[in-house]
């Protein structure tokens, strides 16, 4: 999932100064499982909103607001609520706020579109409702196959890919000692796999044209540009 | 002078090493050129840290120049963390045009805890790749391959840290290291001699020419210091317990012991020692006198 976090109030509030008819739009997807953008917390915000003085046009959930064949259907019979608005806030990730400001051009609107959260980070749910944790920067060539199922290019705090370097004290990482070092991790699991001899191969440096951002998939060919 | 050359001749070799000036040197000349200078007759080179501890400073290259114009052997340390693929490329020919023979090759610390912990960290490449592509360099190819016009000439160092629990895990990494290109290494800070020599007997095969890595220890507070916040060293009790015996004034003298002491002890089972000073450069001399009037290493 797209980990968020919800912005201060008074970003938000300075992101809206000046709009007074505002939609809101979340997202059930991950901003609901990160409990920062589903519908309870829009149906809060609106509230929130409204306390300061804004008038709450409409509020919407889509099921997945970064993907369009969720977020249309909702939005786009919103259409004449949208256009009665002064601006959009959308609390969901960044690629959702940028879904939802392309669906209201597609629209015919213009509309300002802002952003209630910040997005950090592609996390997996390790611990269900409590710890999110960052363990793939989709690099475009994915070695797990090499390293015991776990990620130095994410893991490792400087994305070292022959090993360890020297700051790791007791299994952490030099820079955050709260963390275990990837490596130790790697290491201890390829040892028990009885394949530590692999990490010894030399790995060249990353080719990261396949991580150049902006990227875009062509879907039906399995495609990457 | 490449390091590699006295390694060669079965020099027992000596380095220390300082922390360029935070500010420019257009005027005057900066301290650590001065502690360098006074190290001339104790040590065969003097390595230059780069942005150490991800501190912003004088630039590791300008600084290595500057002491070689003074006729010192400077060991440039280059780092992964501050420079892509092509600047670390360019900056070892830059070295190399610059006059530089000797070049360590770190991935650097991290940015955490720097002075400028809002950075980006680069770490396009890591230190065993460095040393590949140093070694490309000198053979006369880029990464990708392409030719240059002048190939470098580098004496190619690289570290290794004996206090890393799994050992063998560092271990594996500094075979790799050789195997990529690496023809010293200098190790971190130890003072288990005891850990020192598990150490040196696993790496005898190997070899290549290690020298023997010692901090100063300045105070009984230092020692702490390291333990709580430096990660990869570890100051033993006995060590923080004989400088606290100590009175202020003598933490010194008791610094020139101890290290003389470490180095009769550890000196016979490596090739060279480095040390890293931390500003107290006046001590190498007096361990230096020590250990010749004794002829036990460093002779
Ligand atoms: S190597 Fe790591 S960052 Fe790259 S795709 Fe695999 S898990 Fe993701
Ligand atoms: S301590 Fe381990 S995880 Fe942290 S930067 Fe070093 S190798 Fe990477």
């Amino acid at each position: 999932m797209i980990a968020t976090t919800k912005k201060l109030l008074d970003e938000i509030l300075e992101a809206m100064a000046g709009f007074q008819k505002v939609g809101l739009v979340g997202c059930d997807g991950c901003a609901k499982v990160c409990m920062t953008g589903g519908a309870d917390e829009v149906a809060a915000m609106a509230q929130e909103l409204k306390k300061q003085g804004k008038d709450i046009v409409f509020e919407a959930t889509p099921e997945r607001t970064c993907n369009v064949v969720k977020a249309h259907p909702v939005l786009e019979p919103l259409k004449d609520k949208m256009q009665d608005t002064d601006a959009i806030l959308v609390l969901g990730c960044g690629g959702a706020v940028q879904v939802a400001r392309q669906l209201t051009e597609q629209y015919g609107l213009f509309k300002p579109v802002k952003s209630g959260l910040d997005s950090v980070g592609h996390m997996d749910m390790v611990v269900a409702g409590q710890v999110a944790l960052e363990q793939c920067q989709e690099c475009g060539e994915c070695i797990l196959n090499d390293t015991a199922a776990i990620c130095p290019v994410t893991k490792c705090a400087k994305s070292l890919l022959n090993g360890p370097c020297g700051g790791s004290e007791e299994g952490k990482c030099e820079a955050d000692p709260s963390r275990d070092c990837a490596w130790v991790l790697i290491y201890n699991r390829m040892k028990a796999l009885g394949e530590v001899e692999k990490l010894k191969k030399f790995v060249a440096p990353k080719d990261y044209r396949k991580a150049a951002k902006p990227r875009t998939l062509y879907i039906k060919e399995g495609r990457l540009a | 002078m490449k390091l590699t050359e006295l390694f060669q001749r079965k020099e027992f070799v000596i380095t220390s090493e300082v922390g360029p000036v935070k500010g420019c040197c257009r005027n005057g000349q900066p301290e650590f050129v001065q502690e360098a200078k006074s190290l001339k007759d104790y040590v065969h080179a003097v390595n230059v840290t780069d942005n150490q501890s991800a501190k912003m400073r004088l630039g590791s290259l300008a600084a290595s120049v500057l002491l070689k114009n003074q006729g010192l052997e400077p060991v440039f340390q280059l780092t992964c963390r501050d420079r892509n693929r092509i600047a670390l490329q360019s900056d070892l020919l830059s070295a190399c045009t610059l006059g530089i023979d000797n070049v360590l090759c770190l991935t650097g610390d991290h940015l955490r805890q720097g002075d400028h912990p809002t950075a980006k960290g680069v770490f396009d490449i890591d230190s065993v790749q460095l040393l590949s592509i140093a070694r490309s360099l000198n053979q006369g190819n880029d990464l990708m391959g392409n030719d240059l016009t002048q190939a470098t000439d580098l004496a190619l160092g690289a570290v290794v840290n004996p206090n890393f629990q799994p050992l063998d895990l560092q271990l594996l990494k500094m075979e790799k290291k050789l195997a990529s290109g690496a023809q010293f290494f200098q190790t971190q800070a130890v003072y288990d001699v005891r850990l020192f020599e598990t150490f040196a007997r696993k790496t005898e095969d190997f070899g290549v020419p290690i020298q023997y890595g010692v901090v100063i220890i300045k105070s009984p507070q230092m020692g702490r210091f390291i333990n709580e916040n430096i990660t990869g060293i570890t100051v033993p009790q006995w060590l923080i317990d004989e400088m606290a015996a100590a009175s202020p004034e003598q933490y010194k003298d008791k610094a020139v012991e101890i290290t003389t002491r470490l180095l009769r002890q550890i000196g016979p089972m490596v090739q060279g020692v480095h040390f890293m000073p931390l500003g107290w450069s006046d001590v190498i001399p007096r361990v230096m006198e020590r250990l010749r009037s004794t002829c036990q290493c460093g002779g």
